[in-house]
């Protein structure tokens, strides 16, 4: 059975961007499902099944951050691994982000061999 | 903060070139910079993002139709016709990556910079003005078809 893939960036573009990036990283998903914030993307791992989600950090309504956190908090998406895709580098930040359940971090600008070399173990 | 202790009419190229070559596949030609006030430029778009935390001001994005309708083209490999929410969309990500690029820089002197999300606005005449007292510092970059400018207006948080 093939992968789902979620991409949550409040940048419709961006999210055009990363699933070009992620064809041509030679990665592909039967389903890529597309969220502008965390609220959005909470709504469709209520419903959808989701196999990793792609999620900025800076958005409106609610934020990577926040999403990480309520999404920690509901039994049937927690183990759902998050990759972090932000201009957001920090230490702080990324490092909140992982101790919420992010798998990892990739930094806007990127590449597509950037996005293989990171999320291609992930999957 | 001056511009030339941190020479950030270089970082600004460096920081746009990186955005540009990595996701828009477009090589830029930087010109001279322009710092302090003054200077007109023929924009229909300008994309605007605040600074915040160990340094406030505001960086922008400013661009004629014809260079942003190329530059989001080649972002999102179609033909772009008009100044839609397409554009609106691609020259505010652009600002906030290029923004991104800044915030590495200044911490790497410990200096916390928060990003807020990019404003776009587009039109015919316009002025964008703010941030008395700030430094500023105008970069103008040449593409296939035109010439489009990043501005930083910046003060250092007390």
């Amino acid at each position: 059975m093939g992968k789902n893939v979620l991409l949550v960036d409040d940048s419709s573009t961006m999210r055009k961007i990363i699933g070009r990036s992620l064809r041509q990283a030679g990665i592909e998903f039967d389903n890529i499902f597309e969220a502008g914030d965390g609220l959005e993307a909470l709504a469709i791992l209520e419903k959808e099944k989701v196999d990793i989600v792609l999620s900025d950090i800076n958005m409106p309504n609610m934020d990577g951050i926040s999403f990480l956190r309520e999404k920690s908090n509901r039994d049937n998406m927690k183990d759902i691994p998050v990759l972090m895709i932000s201009t957001e580098t920090g230490d702080d930040i990324i490092g909140e982000a992982k101790s919420l359940g992010a798998v990892g971090s990739i930094k806007k600008p990127f590449t597509p061999d950037k996005v293989n070399e990171v999320l291609g173990p992930l999957l | 903060m001056e511009n030339d202790e941190f020479k950030l009419d270089r970082e600004i190229v460096a920081a746009t070139k990186d955005v540009f070559s990595s996701m828009v596949m477009m090589e830029l030609e930087d010109g001279v910079p322009l710092t302090g006030k003054g200077g007109e430029f023929p924009s229909n778009i300008s994309s605007m993002l605040g600074l915040g935390g160990g340094v406030r001001g505001i960086l922008a994005i400013h661009c004629p139709e014809t260079v942003a309708k190329v530059i989001t083209g080649a972002f999102l490999g179609m033909d772009v016709e008009e100044l839609n929410n397409d554009v609106k969309d691609a020259i505010g990500e652009l600002t906030n990556m290029v923004a991104g690029n800044l915030k590495i820089f200044f911490a790497n002197f410990d200096i916390d910079v928060k990003l807020a999300i990019p404003t776009t606005v587009i039109g015919e005449s316009y002025r964008t003005s703010g941030l008395f007292g700030a430094t500023r510092i105008v970069v103008p970059f040449g593409c296939a078809n035109g010439t489009f400018w990043i501005e930083l207006k910046y003060m250092r948080s007390n």
